[in-house]
This record gives C-alpha cells, sequence and structure tokens, in this order.
C-alpha cells in the first residue's frame, strides 16, 4: 500500500474530471420542440383581466383559422366591463360589423366553419354577456365556445 | 510520437455554450406561448328571429322553464333547484318525450356569467348521460368511442332542444336555440 500522502499527490494532480455535457443541448433541444409543438403562440393580446368559469362538459376547440376571440373583462384599470375581440377593444355594437370584416378575410370553407371562442369572466353580468350574443346572433356567427376550464364531476 | 500528434490534430470543439443558448431559445417559447389549450363548451345559436315572425305555439306540458335570477338562484319550473336538481330534471323530461321537449332558458341581466355556464354544462351533461347509455345499450361501446357516423345517429335520436330568451334593455326578445350538432 501506498503511504497516504502519495495518494493525495496523486489525486490533486489528475484534477476533477471535467463532465461531458456534450449531449446537454440535444437534451434542450428536445425539451424545445416538445413545447414548440404543443403550445401555440399567442396570437393577440389580452386587454382584458378574466377569469373563466369551470365545468364538467368541455371539449378542445379546433379548427384554428376560422376562430374568432372575443373576451369578456375587466379593462386594465378599472372596475368597468370590457368587450375585446381578437386584439381591439370594441363595443357590443360594432361586433357584427367587426365579424363581416373577419370573415371576408377567410375562405369560404373557414367562413362557414367560423367559431367564436368566448371567453368571459365568471362574474361577468349577464346582461353584457346577452349583448355580445345577439350581436353575433345579428352577425350569423353562431357558433359558439364558451371557454371554460376542465373539472372533473 | 506520431500518435500522440494525430491526436492532437483533431481539437474538441467547446460546446458548453450550446446547452446555454438552446435554454434561452425554451424559454423564449416558453413565454411567447400559452399552454391553455382552448377548452370549452360548444354551442349552436339559432339564427336572428325573422321580422314579423309569428310566434309558435308550443304545449306548455313540453316546455321546461328554466330560469336564473339576479342572485344567480336556479329555478326549475317555478321551484328552486340545484345544478344536480336541473341535470336530472333534464333527464326525465328529455326521457319521456325525446324529440317534442323544450328546454327553455332565461337569466337575468344581472346573473353572473358563472352561474349561467354551470346551467348550460349541467342542461349538456344531462343529455350526455342521456346519449351515452343509448349508445352503451345500442352499440356496447361509450359515447366517445363511436364514429362519426354513429354519433350524429345518437345526437339525432337524443336531440338538444334548447331554447333562450335573451332579456333585452329594450325589448324582451325570444330565439330559438337548436341542437348540437
Amino acid at each position: 500500500m501506498r503511504p497516504m500522502r502519495s495518494m493525495f499527490h496523486d489525486r490533486r494532480r489528475h484534477g476533477v474530471p471535467s463532465l461531458n455535457v456534450a449531449s446537454m443541448p440535444d437534451l434542450i433541444f428536445t425539451v424545445l420542440f416538445f413545447f414548440m409543438i404543443v403550445t401555440h403562440m399567442r396570437s393577440d393580446e389580452v386587454k382584458v383581466r378574466l377569469e373563466v368559469p369551470a365545468g364538467t362538459e368541455v371539449k378542445k376547440l379546433t379548427g384554428h383559422p376560422a376562430i374568432v376571440n372575443i373576451y369578456i373583462g375587466h379593462s386594465a384599470n378599472s372596475a368597468e366591463w370590457a368587450v375585446q375581440l381578437n386584439g381591439e377593444m370594441v363595443s357590443p355594437k360594432d361586433i357584427p360589423a367587426r365579424i363581416s370584416a373577419v370573415r371576408s378575410k377567410l375562405s369560404p370553407e373557414n367562413a362557414e366553419r367560423l367559431t367564436v371562442s368566448f371567453r368571459a369572466d365568471r362574474h361577468a353580468p349577464m346582461g353584457l354577456v346577452s349583448d355580445v350574443k345577439q350581436a353575433l346572433q345579428q352577425a350569423y356567427a353562431l357558433k359558439i365556445n364558451y371557454s371554460a376550464t376542465e373539472i372533473s364531476p | 510520437m506520431f500518435r500522440k500528434r494525430f491526436r492532437q490534430q483533431i481539437p474538441e470543439l467547446n460546446t458548453t455554450s450550446t446547452a446555454d443558448i438552446s435554454f434561452m431559445l425554451l424559454i423564449f417559447f416558453l413565454v411567447t406561448s400559452s399552454m391553455d389549450t382552448d377548452k370549452g363548451l360548444l354551442r349552436q345559436m339559432a339564427p336572428p328571429p325573422v321580422e314579423n315572425s309569428q310566434p309558435q305555439d308550443v304545449n306548455k306540458d313540453l316546455v321546461m322553464r328554466v330560469e336564473l335570477d339576479a342572485h344567480d338562484q336556479l329555478t326549475c319550473d317555478g321551484k328552486p333547484a340545484t345544478l344536480q336538481e336541473l341535470s336530472e330534471a333534464v333527464v326525465s323530461m328529455a326521457t319521456v318525450n325525446r324529440t317534442e321537449h323544450i328546454v327553455a332558458v332565461q337569466a337575468d341581466r344581472e346573473t353572473t356569467y358563472e352561474a349561467y355556464f354551470r346551467m348550460q354544462d349541467a342542461i349538456v351533461a344531462a343529455y350526455h348521460q342521456l346519449r351515452e347509455q343509448y349508445s352503451q345499450k345500442h352499440y356496447g361501446r361509450p359515447y366517445h368511442r363511436l364514429t362519426t357516423d354513429e354519433r350524429s345517429l345518437v345526437n339525432e335520436y337524443y336531440p338538444q332542444r334548447i331554447s333562450e330568451s335573451f332579456t333585452s334593455d329594450l325589448s324582451p326578445q325570444t330565439s330559438q336555440k337548436g341542437g348540437e350538432r
């Protein structure tokens, strides 16, 4: 057996072996691609504060290009209720015009499939909600998806 | 000697920072994308009412009136009800009169959206239960395992007959809400 001193000396000279991190970028790239696939880019900035209700019968919404987003929530720094369509704030009576503007940009098949993704705050009054719904009805945007989080029954 | 030199000719590329770069990309995507997939309750509205149209007469016995008042209290044919009771009422109503019953929904302007949504959810859950039963009985499979054709047959067998009236500021306007495809 070698004397103790010589053993330590030996180890110090070798130093800490460097860790091989060559595969690390590959790992992170895998995670990156995973995220790129499962998420989608935020199309418009939501200018209202809202919290969607929860339900048991919710389904996933598909058909991305033919979706119009409507948000109902508190406007940025007041307690007032505000309606946002895609990226802009609107009032319920402007909605039919906006919908037809959106529809004119879509292909005929997509215009037929047009779905409104309706994201309203839990505490939004039904008065405002039904005004918006009536406006949508006027614009023949009849497919509505009430956004909600899923809860188990 | 030769061997040693050969080894030194291929210097290793330092790839330590690649991880950092890809981490930055990852974080960028995490920030700019939204994880929340659009989930929700898909409903089909009726087309806008035609001007000067005569309201249709419907048998009162076939209509179930579901109302929400300003304090989010649910009433079912005039009696206060819970969501569970509403679901059960819709199930029994639709079982008795499959294709002719009507669930008439009305919400006060002061009702919160959540109460309204929970009510819609409960009604849809009732229909879902019926369709599930039917599909188990006739196809021996749960509803979500059926083919598209079979599913539309089941949907036709148990149509969702929900009528919704809006309480407008100006005049009460009624509109019929069709069944889900």
